[in-house]
């Protein structure tokens, strides 16, 4: 089956299928002929070789929410695997003409040091929202696009954990 | 100059006040010497590599170090009753305060540091600036002193030479603060930094000092016994920082000479003597383009840095401080001591560089560590342990040695290309970026570096010749493919060599509960 690929701001059409001992990986119109071993994936301390046209590569992909996270010898990327109608579901979600709301989490747990807006406030993109503190470190958690700030969730000096809601942005 | 005989105390169990890879180092250290070791943790430690570590551990509070790492009668009292005879006290939290050493003194616990009076001295940057000037030590020219008027100030400019930097007496923030190339500027600059100053701080009294042109951050580091005797053990060159925080540094520095090597080892032990200094210390300079360097500070402690100093001098320096707290002499492995090779460290953090700098606290989820000819690793966590919300980001150090500077530079590159750090995000990539910066590569480098080449966007994430593209996409396709046919079950994974169902047997065999 095809499926949708998207690593930061490129989308490609990826196909996989078995071939012999390995896989055929289909990225767009460039076809990879992949022997992959494994120590499961998911596990912890899981690694995968990949060998790619006879090239060795030592990368890990876990899943979180709905992106893979690959490891290699050059970090991390977040990729998404979807299938081209949830893609299509999603892109006309997102898309124009459709009200956004868009909910902000915290992706670290903290404390909430201030809160720089005020519920129904106009923010623009880059535009400091909360501060929270992690880490001895102070990090401004800022509005990524241009827009109103529907809801705010929490107060100064709540703490907070990975996924509790910051703010809503429309 | 001997202070005459100093009792030997043998040093039977260490109590380490501190956490993370430091406290680590120092049950090393213990162990090699058959000392005991007593590691203190806080709540969130519990699991930390130094009560793995220890022969002993004990709570000390919870997680914000005000209630626990920082608890100095507590942390002595707790000393004295597990019948620890001496507190190594790392870096950070309670190594530089004085009144922690003699707490311990006056517990009859030996403080493996310097005396409270040294810490005190050098604690102070106005009064250490004014010792060091009377000791011959070389400071920045200038003085804290207000300049009423212009007529003064242009004197006082003309008297050290420019550029000059105006600063306000009350500042701060770089408010009231105006760096001067040349007199014809001095007037409006002179003006303009006292309005602003008065403005800001309701004080507009300004002072001069030299203004230093894109100083490197070179430091020594010394050593004293308890018999009056301080050695310089070389420098660090320690420039590449983010924001004064240092983030590598390297040994010996690409910039100093034999002969400057030198004249800054003798103004250290000149600035160390003048406190009466004994133990492990580090001076800081400022060295300018021209060969001159200027005190900062005194550190009065074990740096983070100092394995690169240990790795061309062959000397332990955690040992040295054990044997020198219990009052041996340094020995003749001390004279006139030169460094052999290259090392470089640099300070792996769990935080993004391209987000912002972003601490990246959880769970380390996979851990490799680079290993082979000439590498060591001062490392804090291990596989599988949480990196927490509540201390210093800083999770390992990576040394490597090398003959000289190219060959540690191309080692640390092969190291960097063998560790694994997943589940969190590190600042790896930026030591990638740096080895592909030809200003690094050379040994070009000022304390400003790192910063300017941040904001204009220079060390962006290198790309690898080797690397393929589209190999982030083939691995998540391929880890979607293995999961959705071993949710159904389906034809790959029966197919598969090296099966997911065979890792899921494997699983449930060590669950049966036996060990082998």
């Amino acid at each position: 089956m095809e499926l949708i690929a998207r690593h930061g701001e490129r989308t490609e059409k990826v196909r996989v299928r078995r071939q012999g001992a390995g896989y055929e990986v289909v990225v767009g119109d460039r076809v990879y002929q992949v022997d992959a071993a494994n120590g499961g994936i998911g596990d912890i301390g899981g690694v995968r070789s990949l060998l790619i046209d006879g090239a060795q590569h030592e990368v890990s992909a876990r899943l979180d929410g709905e992106d893979w996270i690959v490891s290699g010898r050059h970090g991390a990327a977040a990729v998404s695997i979807t299938d081209p109608l949830t893609h299509l579901a999603a892109q006309t979600r997102g898309g124009k003409g459709g009200k956004r709301h868009r909910k902000v989490a915290a992706y670290m747990p903290g404390r909430v040091v201030a809160v720089l807006v005020q519920e129904g406030e106009t923010v623009t993109t880059g535009q400091g929202v909360i501060v929270l503190e992690a880490m001895k470190m102070e990090n401004e958690i800022r509005a990524e696009t241009d827009g109103t700030i529907a809801k705010i969730f929490v107060q100064p000096g709540q703490a907070v954990d990975t996924g509790t809601p910051l703010f809503e942005l429309d | 100059m001997t202070t005459g005989p100093v009792p030997t105390k043998r040093i039977r169990k260490v109590l380490i006040a501190n956490r993370g890879e430091i406290a680590v180092r120092v049950i090393r250290a213990c162990r090699e010497l058959g000392i005991r070791t007593v590691a203190i943790y806080s709540e969130p430690d519990r699991l930390g590599l130094p009560v793995l570590l220890a022969d002993e551990a004990y709570p000390i509070g919870p997680a914000p170090s005000r209630e626990s790492y920082l608890r100095a009668e507590a942390i002595v009292e707790l000393a004295v009753k597990v019948g620890a005879d001496a507190i190594h006290p790392g870096y950070g939290f309670l190594s530089e305060r004085a009144g922690f050493a003699r707490l311990c003194r006056d517990a009859g616990v030996t403080f493996i540091g310097p005396s409270p009076e040294s810490i005190d001295a050098m604690g102070s940057k106005v009064e250490s600036r004014r010792l060091m000037i009377k000791a011959g030590v070389p400071v920045v020219p200038g003085g804290q002193d207000p300049l009423p008027d212009l007529e003064s100030a242009a004197a006082f400019a003309e008297q050290i030479g420019y550029p000059v930097m105006i600063k306000a007496s009350a500042g701060g923030g770089g408010k009231g603060m105006r760096h001067v190339e040349r007199a014809a500027d001095l007037a409006s600059a002179y003006r303009a930094a006292r309005s602003e100053a008065g403005a800001s701080f309701g004080d507009d009294s300004v002072y001069i000092e030299k203004y230093i042109v894109d100083p490197r951050h070179v430091e020594i580091q010394v050593m004293g016994d308890l018999h009056g005797r301080v050695v310089s053990l070389g420098e660090r060159e320690c420039s590449l920082q983010r924001r004064h925080q240092k983030v590598v540094e390297e040994a010996p520095s690409p910039a100093v000479t034999p002969e400057l090597r030198r004249r800054m080892g003798a103004a250290a032990v000149m600035a160390a003597s003048a406190v009466g200094y004994s133990n492990a210390g580090t001076c800081e300079f400022l060295l300018a383009k021209d060969g001159n360097f200027y005190f900062l500070e005194m550190n009065t402690r074990l740096q983070v840095e100092h394995p690169v100093t240990e790795l061309v001098t062959g000397i332990d320096l955690v040992h040295t401080q054990i044997r020198v707290a219990e009052g041996e002499p340094l020995g003749a492995e001390f004279d006139d001591i030169q460094p052999h090779g290259h090392a470089i460290e640099v300070r792996l953090y769990a935080e993004d560089p391209y987000n912002r700098f972003t601490p990246s606290p959880g769970r380390i989820v996979r851990l490799r560590l680079p290993e082979g000819p000439g590498i060591r690793n001062d490392c804090g966590v291990y596989e599988g342990s949480e990196v927490s919300i509540h201390y210093d980001p800083m999770l390992a150090k990576l040394i490597v040695w090398a003959a000289d500077r190219e060959h540690a530079l191309r080692r640390l590159e092969r190291a960097l290309g063998e560790l694994r750090v997943e589940g969190i995000r590190t600042n790896v990539p930026l030591f990638r970026a740096l080895l592909a910066d030809a200003d690094f590569r050379s040994g070009n480098m000022d304390i400003g570096m790192l910063d300017r080449k941040m904001a204009a966007g220079e060390l962006k994430p290198a790309e690898d010749t080797d690397s393929l593209a589209d190999l982030p996409i083939i691995a998540a396709a391929l880890a979607h493919h293995e999961q959705a046919n071993r949710t159904i079950g389906g034809p790959a994974a029966s197919a598969g060599r090296r099966s997911v169902w065979a890792a899921a047997a494997r699983r449930e065999a060590l669950r049966g509960g036996s060990w082998s």
